[in-house]
């Protein structure tokens, strides 16, 4: 059975020839996403793309296990994004998705602040 | 509301999700890395992920390239985004991310050195040691072989 990922990763791979590990994010599309934040950014550095590879991993893997509490929490083993936005309004740092994920999930579930998660 | 007509998708947003967020794919792979064998995750949830791993970036970005605006730099650099994510409370990730930084650049250094090892036409008559003595003719006096 074909493992799941393989072939995006060989599609995604590249840059320096995997040696800090292949890249798990595409380069040319985080370098787009990064041009449209803002019109301030003019030029960006061969290197900015992959330390943000680096960083979205990272951040999306804190979230995960996060949200992931959550999910436990409520005794189930499918993550919503319910359980995205709990995980988000419960940490500080992850209060600029405050909009983004009141926006995508309605209405919350009622986590109490009181559940900030310290990890 | 009509006139997409450059719109080959269903969605109203469906080209434009291509460039504006990271591929599914590959954010459902990194999620999955660190939850249980049996966890599952729905689709929603992945594309609320694709969406905040997107304002992320934004919001990295516009600190970072607000610093080279100020330090009047035209060029975002790997270092402004290590201080952009120290500086937006995300000090957990700024310390592995400079020395993945560092590595990258220590390893792109030797790549570069071996490219043009590898690109000149002589390539096979000497070591690669030989090669990079020319760079170094102006130290050779102070060395002591």
């Amino acid at each position: 059975m074909r493992q799941p990922g393989m072939y995006s990763r060989m599609l995604s791979g590249g840059g320096i020839s995997g040696r800090t590990g292949p890249h798990l994010l595409p380069l040319a599309r985080i370098k787009k996403i990064m041009k449209k934040s803002s019109d301030d950014v003019k030029m960006i550095s061969g290197e900015a793309p992959i330390v943000f590879s680096k960083a979205c991993e990272l951040f999306i893997e804190e979230i995960t296990r996060r949200s992931w509490m959550m999910t436990m929490q409520g005794k189930r083993r499918t993550l919503h994004k319910e359980d995205v936005a709990s995980a988000v309004m419960a940490t500080d740092v992850f209060d600029f998705l405050a909009t983004l994920v009141s926006d995508s999930s309605g209405n919350s579930q009622g986590t109490p602040p009181a559940a900030a998660l310290e990890l | 509301m009509g006139d997409h007509y450059n719109n080959t998708g269903g969605d109203d947003g469906g080209i434009k999700d291509q460039d504006r967020f990271l591929p599914i794919a590959n954010v459902g792979r990194i999620m999955k890395q660190g939850l249980p064998k049996n966890a599952k995750i729905s689709k929603e949830a992945k594309e609320t992920m694709q969406e905040c791993a997107s304002e992320f970036i934004s919001f990295v970005t516009g600190e970072a390239s607000e610093k080279c605006r100020k330090e009047r730099r035209k060029t975002v650099n790997g270092d402004d985004i290590c201080w952009a994510l120290g500086t937006l409370g995300f000090d957990d990730y700024a310390e592995p991310l400079k020395r993945y930084l560092h590595r990258y650049r220590e390893l792109e250094g030797d790549r570069a050195t071996q490219e043009k090892i590898s690109n000149t036409e002589e390539k096979d008559e000497e070591l690669p040691s030989h090669r990079n003595n020319q760079f170094r003719n102006q130290a050779e006096t102070s060395r002591p072989f």
